[in-house]
């Protein structure tokens, strides 16, 4: 089939807008008596908490302070409704939402987020996931800190390590690490007739709508979302952040609210990428036919589960890599702590595994002493192929060809006979 | 002293929500009085170019150019909701949808080009630059403005929607079909490490992208670029360092991210194999673009070094650290 | 309160500022020239650069009464004999842009390199952009959009 628009260089729709400045984030709005919203974050990891409002309601410009006392529906999730709009009893990270000041200037709300007396009664806390996994571990919530186990179980792993000729072993780590979109957060609301109307970056704004309604109580059709030009998101703008603080703010005052995070309360605000510590043993047979993995992965959470199940899940089904292992144990782990919470970023677990599996295959192949391209050609998906979880690889899997294009264009053949 | 090494990596990634949840887009095609397409669906652009994609989709289906495509992204009152723009779905999912809604809103109009113009059937009928028209006798034909003022506004209103296919894994053994379909990428580094500083520079890379079908090159090498600048931050530089559950390095001067002069070039090579399940084949490669970057680097800095690095960052520290530890057994 | 005089992209404007008003504030919050943007307010990403008498400087690191008496071009200033600059439109042409919130500031670092610099090196061109963060893109097709830009700005044919 001949095509005529797909396939070619159409220049991006959204880019005269965005060369010229005119594209409008969140930010860039202002509207006439507009106020200003600045959040209380918790500066304790895990902590009973509370607050006295009362000095700070009456500093100059201080129109609400807005508690847990004044959400309807005190809870926001989006799997589950694990957060608390503003923490009512406990917090269980640095940065968990106490209040949002209302004022009718940023320095005002600014010094009455200051002005709030804030008691904390500390609580042991857990930063380490393999000793929050441990029973007698303090919770981070009220069940047991293991939120999720996936088990992949193919074929006899156990029982194929013993056949292997070479076994390579590897304990891999990664780090927490944050989305660092260029755009911090920031929204105004205001109401329009009975509706009110969140203007947000987000990556979801139907989901934004449902998440402002539960929590308001108010039916669906009365929250509005607009989508605004979105400065990156990578995953960081899959949870609500100020979504939830600006409609209820607007529902009170009946102003229109303002809010922007600096670039640190960005940092504290949103998920991050799930540290994961992952255990990989992998074996093959002298001919190089991979025989045998087996991985144990263990993802930090921190104190939400936001997308943990969805993200860990991910990271199990692909920790094989793009390789036929006839024999094949995952076990993939989520784990609450007190550290700020994880969700989603791009590749979402699947870009944890492969530190482990791209190094383990390059072990092996040096054991093998086969050139890693080779040894990855002998063992990858291919049509007809079937990955561990049993799905057929019907159509559509030009693996073969993007390794071979990358082989070639590298020169790596040549490369690697200088090499180490 | 510098040493030299290459490395390489490939992946696999599997579209989409997964394990059998519903992953849903919706979508309207709408035909205005003016003779202009309004598409409404709620994907956000995030930058990616989901605008662009999905305005192409249409445009493809209508035969008009994207300029003619009004994409409506913004606006959930007036949206259907087309699911998050996340885990590289929007051009597998709502690009389903919107092909859908477009081939459908085409159907509705091709019906009343057929009745206006007394034709027998829609055998020969081209739906081109804003007109419906006999090919063997072009002369026969009428345009998109035409057709809009000819019916009532909510006959030229049409819906499309689109539901991937996964199943619900087994709960002991993890078998089943989580996500479709899957995109595969690899990627080829060569670096250079500094082994008195410790620093690793990356001098080239190369990627191939399956794309399945690319629906735009230049939106697919600008993903690749920046997935190739994430994965490289994730190998080398970022870390958020944590201590009792305290973000230490929360502010861009310590929180490193990859500036213009340590991204290397990247060569691109985009893989075509159509998925027949995709709109024109085409998968998503949002996600897939940054996998394979950073366990490339890391096998390119044992390829120089000698030195399996199994803890990210490799930053200046570790690697001296490492440098030194292997001097002493030696 | 202060008044102050600020000569932004050719207009003089009269502005009543609070003493510790950053230059971006006033460009954002009094004129609403709201293409500057913030990314760190530290002086490090480079969202709100801005052209300060031929110079680059990071708008939020400079107090607003220090613009008094500059020449200041922000992205609202930037055009061309037909309303797009040239490096606005290579930037369209080569796939430059992707979230928007640092093209601003970039381009305006474009401009500030290839009014003294017509025609850099690629090295040259990262080194001119090295102090504004991307996380979109990867800056290889910005490198090429400002590359292509320099041949425009030269009257030079592209290749394409």
């Amino acid at each position: 089939m001949k095509l005529e628009i797909v396939g070619e260089n159409v220049i991006r729709v959204d880019g005269l807008a965005k060369v010229t400045g005119k594209a409008t984030y969140p930010q860039d709005l202002y509207v006439d008596d507009m106020v200003f919203g600045k959040t209380l974050r918790s500066k304790k990891p895990h902590a009973f908490v509370k607050l006295d409002i009362s000095k700070a309601e009456e500093i100059s410009g201080v129109i609400k302070i807005l508690t847990y006392q004044d959400v309807p529906n005190n809870h926001h999730g989006v799997l589950f409704k694990d957060h608390q709009v503003f923490c009512s009893k406990k917090v269980r990270s640095i940065g968990d939402s106490l209040a949002f000041v209302i004022a009718t200037s940023e320095k005002a709300a600014e010094k009455a987020v200051a002005a709030i007396e804030v008691t904390y009664e500390e609580i042991e806390g857990v930063f380490d996931p393999i000793e929050a996994m441990k029973e007698k571990a303090p919770k981070v919530h009220d069940d047991g800190n293991i939120l999720y186990h996936y088990k992949l179980r193919k074929g006899d792993a156990e029982n194929a390590f013993e056949k292997c000729d070479v076994v390579v072993e590897g304990e891999y780590k990664t780090s927490m690490v944050d989305h660092a979109f260029l755009q911090p957060e920031a929204g105004l609301a205001y109401k329009e007739g009975d509706t009110i109307v969140v203007c947000a970056a987000t990556q979801y704004p139907h989901f934004d709508q449902l998440e402002i309604a539960e929590a308001l109580q108010l039916p669906l059709e009365k929250i509005k979302v607009i989508n605004t030009a979105v400065g990156g998101a990578f995953g960081g703008r899959e949870d609500i952040t100020m979504q939830i603080h600006l409609a209820l703010a607007v529902k009170v005052t009946g102003k229109p609210v303002k809010t922007v995070y600096s670039r640190q309360e960005s940092f504290e605000a949103h998920s991050k990428r799930h540290p994961m510590i992952m255990y990989y043993k992998t074996g093959a047979d002298n001919n190089g036919k991979l025989m045998a993995m087996e991985a144990k992965i263990i993802g930090d959470t921190g104190a939400y589960a936001s997308w943990a199940i969805n993200v860990l899940r991910k990271a199990g089904v692909h920790a094989t890599g793009p390789y036929e292992i006839s024999n094949v144990k995952v076990d993939s782990y989520a784990v609450y702590t007190n550290n700020p919470f994880a969700g989603a970023m791009r590749g979402f677990g699947a870009v944890q595994v492969p530190i482990g599996h791209e190094q383990q295959m390059d072990m092996l192949a040096e054991k093998l002493e086969i050139d890693p391209i080779t040894f990855r050609l002998m063992n990858c998906f291919k049509v007809g192929s079937r990955t561990a979880t049993g799905q057929v690889l019907e159509e559509s899997i030009p693996l073969q060809k993007c390794i071979e294009e990358v082989a070639k264009a590298m020169d790596f053949e040549q490369k690697l006979e200088g090499a180490v | 002293m510098k040493k030299r090494g290459i490395g390489f990596a490939s992946i696999f990634y599997g579209t989409g929500y997964g394990n059998g949840f519903p992953d849903i887009s919706n979508a309207i095609a709408e035909l205005g009085k003016d003779g202009m397409v309004t598409i409404y669906a709620g994907a956000t652009e995030v930058g990616q170019g989901a605008k662009t994609i999905l305005s192409q989709i249409a445009a493809e289906v209508l035969g008009v150019s994207e300029k003619e495509i009004n994409l409506i992204c913004e606006d959930t009152s007036i949206t259907p909701d087309a699911g998050t723009a996340a885990a590289s779905r929007q051009t597998y999912n709502t690009g389903n949808a919107i092909k859908i809604a477009a081939e459908n809103l085409k159907e509705e109009m091709i019906a009343i080009a057929i009745e206006k113009l007394g034709l027998n059937s829609s055998v020969g009928l081209a739906v081109k630059d804003g007109s419906i028209f006999l090919k063997i006798y072009p002369e026969k034909g009428i345009s998109f403005k035409e057709i809009a003022s000819l019916v009532e506004e909510k006959r030229l209103r049409r819906a499309g929607n689109f539901t991937a296919q996964t199943t619900r894994m087994d709960e002991d053994t993890g078998q089943g079909a989580p996500y479709w379909p899957y995109t595969f990428s690899a990627y080829g580094v060569e670096v250079e490490v500094d082994i008195l500083t410790g620093t690793v520079e990356v001098l080239r890379s190369v990627c191939a992208q399956d794309t399945g079908r690319t629906i735009n090159p230049k939106l697919v090498e600008g993903q690749i670029d920046g997935g190739f600048a994430m994965g490289l931050g994730y190998a080398i530089y970022e870390d958020l360092n944590i201590q009792e559950g305290k973000i230490k390095n929360n502010r861009l001067t310590n929180y490193l991210i990859p500036t213009a002069l340590d991204m290397p070039e990247v060569k691109k090579i985009l893989i075509e194999d159509p998925e027949s399940t995709g709109p024109y084949g085409a998968k998503g490669i949002g996600e897939p673009v940054t996998i394979a970057a950073a366990p490339a680097i890391l096998n390119a800095i044992y390829n120089a070094i000698g030195i399996r690095m199994k803890e990210i960052p490799v930053t200046p520290e570790k690697l001296i650290k490492a440098l030194r530890k292997k001097e002493m057994e030696a | 309160m202060k008044r102050i005089q600020l000569k932004v992209n050719g207009k003089v404007y009269e502005v009543d500022i609070e003493e510790d008003m950053r230059l971006l504030d006033v460009l954002r919050d009094k004129l609403h020239l709201t293409g500057t943007k913030e990314g760190c307010g530290e002086g490090e990403c480079g969202a709100c650069t801005i052209i300060m008498d031929e110079t680059t400087v990071n708008a939020c690191m400079v107090m607003a009464f220090q613009g008094e008496g500059k020449e200041i071009i922000t992205i609202e200033g930037v055009k061309g004999d037909h309303d797009l600059h040239p490096i606005q439109r290579a930037f369209l042409e080569e796939g430059a842009v992707q979230c928007g919130f640092c093209t601003p500031g970039m381009v305006l670092s474009a401009k500030a390199l290839l009014d003294q610099n017509p025609s850099p090196t690629r090295k040259e061109i990262r080194e001119g952009i090295s102090g504004n963060l991307c996380r979109c893109t990867g800056y290889n097709q910005i490198v090429n959009a400002i590359e292509k830009a320099s041949q425009y700005l030269r009257g030079e044919e592209t290749k394409e």
